[in-house]
């Protein structure tokens, strides 16, 4: 499937999050090892309490720029700013408003669940030990682990470290959740809870997620940011992505399919049509230069013709996959 | 199940707001102790030290017929604070080779440090931490077991006074290859740098230093255990006891700026 989305990495149509009041703004980070540039000039803007995917092939560098961003690695060039403030100069700042969940999250063995999260806790609140606990019960249910509270962690498999990992990040109330492949390791149920919980805190927090699973991405995400080889290669609303950068229609009809194409090839914003016969109908493509015109007049061409019967029209969606795939110009692993 | 956030909710959690390079310091403190004094770790340590320290110097004493008194309190306070400056030095050195580097390879000191928390704090916490386990394990209580010991079975009493202040310099001994320790696995990625450079230091003081130039001998801590000795005994010995004594010292203030200033530009 040939999209055009690529073009439109960019979406002027979409609300463009202003910088002033992003989360995150990054200009042109870049971060270098040896010879290998991980990330080639990022520039990345996060609007306040949105979910943001970020989507890139295994290395594509999502996991560094993640810890640039928390200040556990310098870029080598360029820089990030979250809430406005410096991510080298004014890390410890922003570190007291963030919640971050490690790709693999490891935890001091000899502790507990509980334990691990009053540690957590205590780095954020000093009082009184009752709210603590309270907030510890609170997030330990809220990630279904109350009945391994009391469990030492070096026993946890994959799946509960990183629910564990969940808790631990949003112990504080973060401004902002920075995830790094929060489902990779859960059970489908685990994953729809995950993704539960994020929608659940769309409201007060901003998250900035990276994943391999676009369907999520699709579910939850307001903003897709989409990295390959160090180079974002989109940045957009979910909507907008998906949409592409020109005006696609899916049209599916019963009768003469010639004289369809006849009356649409008849108008001159009409660039190219597409055609699929399946079980009596014909499924149209059509890509348009001018959508107000091809909303208007698209219909109303095919009903004037007396023998075609019109079973779908609407504007066509593409998934996220197709675009992924295109983008990044790789199979999906 | 419900969606708590600080914005739904009267919190009645008071913030923290350390800031600067204190951030941090004192829960991880209490963390790091509580991996001493929580767990199995201190009781053994205690045992090993008692056992190796106690029982060396009691067997010395029991053999005490055929000493004078003055050799047999010279040996049993010279064999308890040399042995004790020298394996305390090894033991710390063992304890601490994965104290900042296994943090690293594991990734929990990644996990640490995307809190509110210093570099400098992480680095303090562990110094502070195993000092306190050292010096309470390694050397306190094998040090008051001594002193019952010398009470017990020696013929002449010790001078507690002068003996506390030789403990103080063997204390520091344990300080420095705390530091070192830390320092090394702050600048190294593996456990075998940390290990062998902090053991290799060690031996090469215990069994190297009468072929040493005196001058490089005196810059080390590899000294302490006869300075204490010579203050315990009250005989001072043919080189300035203060100069392996402010060395030493020195070295360990500039081993902890260089582990704080190495961890500062570590990346996770």
């Amino acid at each position: 499937m040939q999209t055009k989305v690529v073009q439109n990495q960019s979406d002027p149509a979409a609300p463009a999050p202003g910088v002033k009041d992003a989360v995150i703004h990054t200009i042109g980070l870049t971060k270098t090892f040896g010879h290998v540039q991980a990330l080639q000039g990022i520039d990345l803007t996060v609007p306040h309490n949105s979910i943001v995917g970020f989507l890139g092939p295994n290395g594509s560098g999502k996991t560094t720029a993640i810890k640039l961003l928390l200040g556990l690695s310098r870029p080598t060039a360029g820089k990030a700013t979250l809430f406005g403030m410096d991510s080298i100069q004014d890390s410890l700042a922003i570190r007291s408003r963030v919640g971050y969940l490690a790709q693999d999250p490891r935890f001091y063995t000899h502790m507990t669940a509980r334990e691990t999260l009053e540690f957590t806790a205590r780095f954020f609140y000093k009082g009184p030990a009752e709210a603590i606990r309270a907030r510890i019960d609170e997030t330990l249910e809220l990630v279904g682990l109350e009945d391994k509270a009391d469990r030492p962690t070096k026993g946890f498999s994959g799946g509960e470290r990183q629910r564990l990992g969940i808790a631990q990040a949003q112990i504080n109330y973060p401004d902002l959740l920075i995830l790094d492949e929060p489902a990779a390791a859960l059970d489908p149920v685990g994953r729809r809870d995950v993704l539960d919980v994020m929608e659940r805190l769309r409201a007060y927090t901003t998250i900035f997620y990276s994943t391999h699973i676009l369907d999520d991405v699709e579910r939850v995400s307001d903003y897709v940011a989409i990295l390959d080889h160090g180079r974002m290669v989109a940045s957009s609303t979910t909507a907008a992505l998906l949409d592409g950068d020109s005006a696609t229609y899916e049209l599916t009809i019963r009768g003469d399919e010639q004289t369809v194409l006849r009356a649409l090839r008849a108008h001159p914003w009409v660039s190219n049509i597409t055609t699929a016969s399946q079980k009596g109908s014909t499924a149209m493509t059509i890509s348009v230069t001018d959508e107000q015109a091809a909303e208007s007049e698209i219909l109303r061409s095919v009903l004037a013709a007396d023998d075609v019967v019109v079973t779908a029209f609407g504007r066509k969606h593409f998934n996220l996959e197709d675009v992924f795939l295109q983008l990044v110009k790789e199979p999906r692993e | 199940m419900t969606s708590p956030t600080a914005a739904t909710v009267e919190s009645p959690l008071i913030p923290v707001h350390t800031t600067g390079w204190r951030g941090g310091l004192a829960n991880l403190v209490r963390k790091e102790l509580g991996q001493w004094w929580g767990t199995r770790m201190w009781w053994t340590q205690t045992l090993i030290w008692v056992l190796l320290l106690n029982g060396v110097t009691t067997v010395i004493m029991l053999q005490g017929a055929e000493m004078t008194t003055g050799e047999l309190v010279t040996e049993a306070v010279q064999t308890f604070l040399q042995v004790g400056a020298f394996a305390i030095g090894i033991g710390v050195v063992l304890t601490i080779q994965g104290a900042v580097v296994g943090e690293k390879e594991l990734g929990t000191a990644a996990w640490v440090m995307s809190k509110p928390v210093s570099r400098a704090s992480f680095v303090l916490a562990k110094l502070i931490a195993y000092s306190v386990g050292f010096l309470a394990t390694a050397l306190l209580i094998p040090s008051i077991v001594f002193v019952v010991q010398a009470q017990l079975l020696l013929p002449v009493p010790l001078d507690y006074g002068l003996f506390a202040l030789a403990v103080g310099i063997v204390a520091l001994s344990v300080l420095f290859y705390v530091v070192l320790a830390i320092a090394l696995g702050c600048l190294f990625k593996g456990r075998g740098p940390v290990a062998g450079l902090g053991i290799g230091l060690v031996l090469v003081g215990q069994f190297f230093k009468g072929m040493l130039p005196m001058p490089l001998v005196m810059a080390t801590p590899w000294l302490l255990g006869d300075v204490a000795t010579s203050f315990a005994l009250s005989s001072p010995p043919d080189f300035n006891r203060m100069v392996p004594i402010s060395v030493t010292a020195t070295a360990a203030v500039a081993l902890v700026c260089l582990a704080i200033w190495r961890f500062h530009r570590e990346e996770f």
